[in-house]
């Protein structure tokens, strides 16, 4: 170990320059990390907002024909079951309901959430989302609708649209229901799609006045989706707790592209960074087999004495494993630092068009970044990996030395 | 003088082959070399002194003939059982006195000892033991490059015998040194020999030399053509 120490210091510049080599890629990884979870953090944060919630209560069984949710008729036996689980930080009653909505001539298959409005207004991000008009209030007739749909339908705050929902179980409901405000939507198929309305309202359409399709929940101490253990946990909780014929779906499940991020998305962008890593072992490689090279001869002397050839492999791979163990710790760590510096200033600002897009999607203009402690180790511990693979090649070469000839090597 | 011999050699053969040409370097050598015996290997240069340590020392493989230490067959074998055998029973001083650069004189010293697996306590007082009988402990925490050639080889001295192996082989040890630096370090050898029963072999060009030994070997063409005992002269000259 102090050999190797040595041995590197020695050539100080190599080695730095290696030392270099290997932090370059777990940086950009650990950095690239904190950009993928922050990204994901806004994708759950939206999906989880506008849409699913950390976890729903729905009836159990087939949806029926058309896509709609079964009815539940008596959501406050289930409300309280929900009220007294703990872990919950807060919950609402939705009505979800496939309908046509149409001015005019003009006509579009839409999603009704029909929605207690004081009540999601704590989460759903839509009341800061509107562009035109105003929010819904508690019993009031009046929809809320995206900007895609808005112009899909020709329909202005104040314009009347005929809403006509059809539930399976209870037949057809119609109204004529004004436009009272019109909404940013963070993506254009939640735009043209989705709309609110007052869960009265939406009852009435449903033709089942008291009824809900899902009871809508967030976990406490929910920070992004690296904490879903304790989402984990309250959907386990509530899965005890509730009578037959429920069921309850967290947010993976009520939205599977959030799973696709973690399956395809982070992986691909990980698996790109190998190249980096590679890269990185490359050097490793390179700077060992010229320390072998120039060593020929004081090998060839530690293998004449009778040293085995597994010990000067292991010599060999000792620098390895030290060049990649520092190398590997300063890029972790200053990874970890420019993340943490950037989250202290309030998140990295992001640049020109993509701040205003964020303002206008209603979201603040920073890209926030988040890096774990398991995720350093790991990218750490990954370029120790590859450099430790990268140097078999030199530590080989040196090990197969004929002493005789190596002792005889000029340097 | 005992007879009993650490190693022997039975119509040791040795010729190099490159792509065109044949090299004849040791052409049936016979040799037993007793334990305590100081042996010098002379002879003109190409006549094979160096391939003969080298074939004694496990380092190269011989084309025929036999080597025995202490009753082993060295072709019997495996590379890493020669391996290991080099480092328990064979000592080696080289010409250039390729001690490792980056461990200090004592490091140095004591790295057979840590090949060896002797615990670190141990291996430290054993270095600085022979260290000072060869009057270089004061160089113990220098490395290499800072102390002079006859020191740096005296340390390869103090390495190749501090584990003491069963013999201890000198590919000309002095060749770098000048005549005054060479004597000291002969009679440096020859006082481990003579107080520990150490068994040396060396080649040299040096005839200056050869009235320290006990024993002259002379080779020719990859042949003894002479062997004198000189066990009177040495012992008039102690
Ligand atoms: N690796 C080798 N490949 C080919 N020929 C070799 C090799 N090593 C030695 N020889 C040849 O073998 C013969 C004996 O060489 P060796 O080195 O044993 O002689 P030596 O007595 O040690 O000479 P010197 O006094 O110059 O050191 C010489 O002719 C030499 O050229
Ligand atoms: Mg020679």
């Amino acid at each position: 170990m102090k050999q190797a120490w040595r041995h590197l210091w020695r050539s100080r510049r190599r080695s730095l320059l290696t030392v270099f080599a290997v932090l370059i890629p777990v940086f950009i990884l650990v950095l690239e990390l904190g950009i993928l979870n922050g990204e994901n953090k806004s994708l759950f944060e939206n999906t989880v907002k506008f849409e699913t919630g950390h976890l729903q209560i729905q009836r159990a069984g087939d949806r029926p024909e058309g896509g709609a949710l079964p009815l539940i008729d008596d959501p406050e036996r289930i409300l309280a079951i929900v009220d007294h689980t703990p872990g919950i930080a807060w919950r609402t009653v939705r009505l979800d309901l496939p309908a046509l909505a149409s001015n005019g001539s003009r006509s579009q298959g839409i999603l009704i959430q029909g929605v207690v409005p004081e009540e999601i207004g704590q989460v759903s991000p839509i009341g800061k989302l509107i562009a035109e008009g105003t929010y819904l209030r508690t019993g009031e007739k009046g929809v809320v609708i995206g900007k895609e749909l808005s112009s899909l339908l020709a329909a202005k705050v104040g314009d009347d649209l005929v809403l006509i929902g059809a539930h399976p179980d209870t037949g057809m409901g119609a109204a004529d229901v004004p436009v009272v405000g019109v909404y940013t939507a963070p993506d254009p198929t939640l735009g043209r799609t989705m709309i609110q309305v007052d869960l009265g309202l939406a009852q009435t359409l449903a033709r089942r006045p008291g009824a809900a399709t899902s009871i809508v929940a967030f976990a406490s101490g929910v920070a992004g989706p690296w904490d879903a253990p304790k989402i984990d946990r309250v959907v386990k909780e509530l899965r005890a707790q509730l009578p037959s014929g429920y069921k309850v779906l967290d947010f993976r499940e009520l939205a599977p592209d959030l799973k696709t991020f973690e399956t395809v998305v982070r992986p691909i962008h990980v698996l790109f960074m190998a190249i980096f890593f590679i890269l990185g072992g490359l050097v490793v490689l390179n700077t060992l087999f010229l320390s072998v090279i120039e060593r020929t001869r004081e090998l060839g002397v530690v293998l004449a004495l009778g040293a085995s050839r597994r010990r000067v492999m292991r010599m060999v791979l000792t620098e390895a494993f030290l060049l990649a163990l520092v190398g590997a710790g300063i890029g972790a760590l200053l990874g970890a630092g420019l993340v943490g510096l950037a989250e202290s200033g309030g998140g990295l600002k992001l640049p020109g068009v993509y701040s205003d897009f964020a303002r206008v999607m209603g979201m603040e203009p920073v890209l926030h970044m988040r890096v774990t402690l398991s995720e350093l180790v790991v990218s750490g511990l990954a370029m120790v990996g590859v450099a430790l693979l990268a140097a078999w090649v030199p530590a080989r070469r040196a090990a197969a030395l004929e002493p005789v000839e190596a002792m005889r090597h000029v340097d | 003088m005992s007879t009993n011999p650490v190693m022997r050699t039975e119509k040791l053969v040795k010729t190099y082959k490159t792509a065109s040409v044949e090299t004849p370097a040791l052409r049936g050598v016979d040799l037993e070399l007793c334990r305590g015996e100081f042996t010098a290997v002379a002879g003109p240069s190409g006549s094979g002194k160096s391939t003969l340590l080298h074939l004694l020392g496990g380092l190269d493989r011989p084309t025929a003939g036999e080597i025995y230490l202490d009753g082993v067959l060295l072709s019997s074998l495996s590379r890493d059982a020669l391996s290991r055998l080099r480092l328990d029973r064979i000592g080696f001083v080289f010409q250039a006195y390729n001690l490792i650069p980056v461990l200090t004189v004592l490091e140095n010293t004591a790295f057979v000892l840590e090949l060896r697996g002797v615990a670190l306590r141990e291996r430290i007082a054993r270095a600085r033991k022979i260290l000072g009988e060869l009057g270089i402990e004061k160089y113990a925490n220098q490395f290499p490059n800072r102390i002079s050639g006859g020191e740096q080889q005296r340390v390869a001295v103090a390495r190749a015998v501090v584990a003491e192996p069963a013999i201890v082989l000198a590919d000309e040890p002095t060749a770098n040194l000048d005549s005054k630096t060479s004597l000291e370090l002969i009679d440096l050898m020859r006082h481990l020999n003579s107080e520990h029963a150490a068994t040396f072999l060396f080649a040299t060009h040096d005839a200056r030399l050869l009235d320290r030994v006990s024993r002259l070997v002379t080779l020719e063409d990859g042949r003894i053509v002479r062997d004198e005992h000189r066990v009177k002269l040495a012992a008039a000259r102690a």
